[in-house]
């Protein structure tokens, strides 16, 4: 047990300290497009086959004939244009980096004001470039890759899995899983002392608020009465021990979080991501989760030393789309932190992936005792790690989240449970807050388009550059071309 | 429209104008003054008469709070804290407003909010200074220069002592940037009582230092058409912001426009107001900026 905790120790130091040139934490990344791949024949339908969903993997993966050699030449393909990609994106960091460093000696010699302003102009830009290449080099090209690899596993491992989950319904050893006494949802005890994370997440909040990390609250009574609604209807079936406090944040990040105690934070980009009312319980579930098995409690406990550096509300807090890492980054992004280190990566201390299963699983078993289709959680997920999550630069999936387990984890408890009747997948009142939900996000679009910032842009300057990468784009598109500079365009 | 005729030299048709507008309050024995019309003003730029126009001030307007923060000014929180209850009571909806505090450096807490009760609850959030630093005169500059990026109508409300000690910019470059930016400047000045109390112990350099704390305070707010004010008891900065908020709220706006020099010359200007009541003209008092380069 001591080798992973240096392991982790040595790897917080090095991602987290910047030191990684002192120590020798940093590696050259391959500088040449990948050199191993399947066949023509089996890579480009083998590429189509790892786009789809996981749940029509879980459906197909029975039926499909790629062999061991092919899966790992594969596997070995993408290793590489990961690394190849993520090169690309450092070296394009440290790039715009350097142009920040220049135009900012140059603010310190005697110029007009006319030239300042241009140098502001060009500073302005070439950090909204480097904030971006960080982005997609840290998060984005990790989290695609992650996606390819996980949906290979499926692929290679599922048909296996998926006759041994029949097995344990059929000898009903399933029974005999972590927390399968789901008909004592409510009655029986995942951990105690829910109550005395209270004051822990109160703090949390304060903190978050003091530092300005906090975003307002959404007023439109519709949408806040809307979501308490469903999460107190979920909490009741689950086994919360404490008032659920339910906040709903405006804020265009994809993201809800936890903080110890029972504070739910949803933030109003998720609730116009989602699409329709089982995608919702699923992620409030899933949030509900973490304050029953005290996640952020442990997490605080275990998380010593990144609680010196770090605000204790940044660790306590266990994001949705994200882990911990997710409210780092958002704000990094919001404000160009990133150079602070503010992104915590708390899986290097290994202990936020049995958090994060723990949660998928609690989380699946409170929206089926709610009575909603389950399902709706893998969609979410699935809808975010494949399209959304590498595109809106917000809400970035954590850095090598294990989404495979993850995937088929929920997947089986999904199975063990079975379908009840009736499930819900929608209602009018989902329906009814996405028609008011559309006046708030109007409104807050309104606002921000007016709203003056001390932190604003320099006025006057052409639109910031930003780097190409669209939806659906496939990472590839992103990485495959071998150019010593970044497509970048002006605008919007 | 007024004009001048015998003293006016407006630009000449072609000529290259900019638009001014100046933002002045209008009182007498204290109280102020609204409602004036255009034919109650008259205005001279450098000693010349100006035709200009009366117009709605922009609203919503701009207001950042810049609060001095540091080990040394700790002893006048309660200042502060009066300060921030006026405004949580006197503040007026609609308008953006901002928080930054200063020590020996400059902290943005709350960027641009149309809640009120944010300005508060972040600075009550905000934990106990961490440097005994005030660079009063870095802080401003650079407060000045973020805001006169902004459109529209801005003011800057400073809850300071006015005591610099390490600053970058001096008082020249401060004065220099508050003609050169159109940006009202009301200024709350913090520990008179304080001041009052321990005045007969102090050394001279260190009266003369604080003496001339006031003083800078007192020129941002005459240069930028503000007010300052030194309440000698805490509760006194609750009516000083009432006082802030209903100056804001009466603000008029006096449009002109004038010719390009492009030299950055200092324009002196110069705006009368008065009434005639029975033939007889009442002359009023006018809050407003000495001029602009």
């Amino acid at each position: 047990m001591i080798m992973p905790d240096l392991r982790a120790l040595v790897a917080l130091l090095c991602s987290e300290l910047l030191i990684a040139n002192l120590v020798g934490c940093g590696r050259a990344h391959r500088a040449e497009l990948p050199t191993v791949k399947p066949v023509a024949s089996v890579f480009e339908p083998l590429q189509e086959d790892l786009k789809k969903s996981y749940l029509t993997l879980f459906e197909i993966a029975p039926s499909l004939e790629y062999n061991e050699a092919q899966i790992a030449r594969m596997r070995e393909y993408l290793k590489q244009a990961q690394d190849f990609c993520v090169g690309r994106f450092e070296a394009s960091a440290k790039d715009y980096q350097h142009t920040v460093d220049e135009a900012q000696k140059n603010l310190k010699t005697k110029i007009s004001d006319d030239q300042r302003h241009t140098l502001h102009c060009n500073i302005q830009d070439a950090r909204a470039l480097k904030s971006q290449a960080d982005v997609i080099s840290q998060h984005a090209i990790p989290v695609a890759y992650a996606n390819r690899q996980a949906k290979l596993d499926l692929i290679q491992q599922w048909p296996a899995q998926v006759k041994e989950i029949r097995q344990s319904l059929a000898d009903g050893s399933y029974k005999s899983r972590r927390w399968s006494d789901v008909a004592d949802i409510g009655f029986r005890e995942i951990e105690r002392n829910q109550k005395d994370d209270i004051k822990t997440g109160q703090e949390a909040i304060r903190d978050l608020k003091r530092t300005g990390m906090m975003p307002m609250e959404v007023e439109d009574k519709a949408v806040v009465n809307y979501v308490t609604n469903l999460a107190q209807k979920l909490a009741a079936k689950s086994d919360l021990q404490v008032p659920l406090q339910v906040t709903v944040l405006n804020s265009k990040e994809i993201n809800a979080f936890a903080l110890p105690g029972g504070f739910i934070f949803i933030e109003r980009g998720l609730l116009e991501a989602v699409e329709d009312e089982s995608q919702l319980a699923g992620v409030i579930s899933h949030e509900m989760s973490h304050v029953v098995g005290r996640h952020g409690h442990k997490l605080m406990k275990r998380a010593t030393i990144a609680s010196i550096i770090y605000q204790a509300a940044q660790v306590a807090a266990v994001i949705f789309t994200g882990g911990v890492a997710g409210i780092g980054t958002y704000y990094a992004l919001q404000y160009g932190f990133f150079g602070l280190g503010l992104t915590l990566n708390l899986a290097l201390l290994g202990v936020s992936r049995d958090f994060e299963q723990q949660a998928d699983q609690l989380g699946i078993q409170y929206a089926w005792n709610a009575g909603y289709d389950t399902s709706g959680f893998i969609r979410f997920f699935d809808k975010m790690a494949t399209k959304e999550g590498y595109v809106n630069g917000a809400s970035w999936f954590r850095s090598h989240p294990p989404f495979y387990q993850r995937m088929v984890e929920s997947q089986r408890e999904m199975m063990y449970l079975g379908k009840k009747p009736n499930v819900i997948l929608d209602s009018a009142e989902f329906k009814a807050m996405k028609t008011a939900l559309t006046a708030v996000t109007a409104k807050a679009a309104e606002e921000s388009k007016d709203k003056p910032s001390l932190l604003a842009p320099e006025q006057g300057c052409p639109a910031l550059t930003k780097l190409i990468y669209e939806p659906d784009q496939p990472i590839e598109a992103i990485c495959a071309a071998p150019q010593t500079k970044l497509t970048a365009h002006t605008g919007h | 429209m007024i004009a001048d005729e015998a003293a006016s030299q407006e630009p000449a048709a072609g000529a290259k104008t900019e638009t001014v507008s100046l933002y002045l309050n209008v009182e007498k024995n204290g109280q102020l003054i609204s409602g004036l019309l255009p034919g109650n003003f008259r205005l001279t730029e450098d000693g010349h008469s100006r035709t200009f126009r009366l117009e709605q001030p922009e609203e919503p307007a701009s207001i950042a709070f810049l609060i001095e923060q540091s080990t040394s000014s700790s002893y006048f929180l309660e200042d502060i804290a009066y300060a921030l209850n006026g405004f949580e009571a006197h503040g007026i909806d609609g308008h953006w407003y901002a928080l930054a505090t200063y020590s020996n450096m400059l902290e943005i807490h709350t960027d641009f909010t149309k809640q009120r009760a944010a300005i508060t609850q972040q600075f009550a959030a905000l934990g106990p200074p961490t440097w005994n630093e005030i660079d009063t005169y870095d802080a401003i500059y650079e407060m000045l220069d973020k805001m006169s990026r902004l459109p529209g109508r801005h003011i800057l409300v400073v809850v300071g002592t006015g005591v610099d000690t390490f600053s970058e910019h001096n008082l020249d470059d401060v004065k220099k940037k508050i003609e050169a930016d159109n940006i009202t400047v009301f200024a709350a000045g913090i520990g008179s009582m304080l001041r009052g109390v321990y005045d007969p112990y102090m050394s001279s350099s260190g009266q003369m230092q604080l003496i001339q704390a006031q003083a800078f305070l007192q020129m941002l707010a005459s240069k930028s058409g503000g007010f300052a004010w030194f309440p000698k008891m805490s509760v006194g900065f609750h009516d000083v912001m009432e006082g802030i908020m209903q100056s804001i709220a009466t603000q008029y706006r006096m449009v002109y426009d004038t010719r390009i020099r492009g030299t950055g010359k200092f324009r002196k200007i110069k705006v009368e107001a008065f009434r005639v009541v029975n033939d007889k003209r009442e002359n009023f008092k006018v809050l407003v900026r000495e001029g602009w380069r």
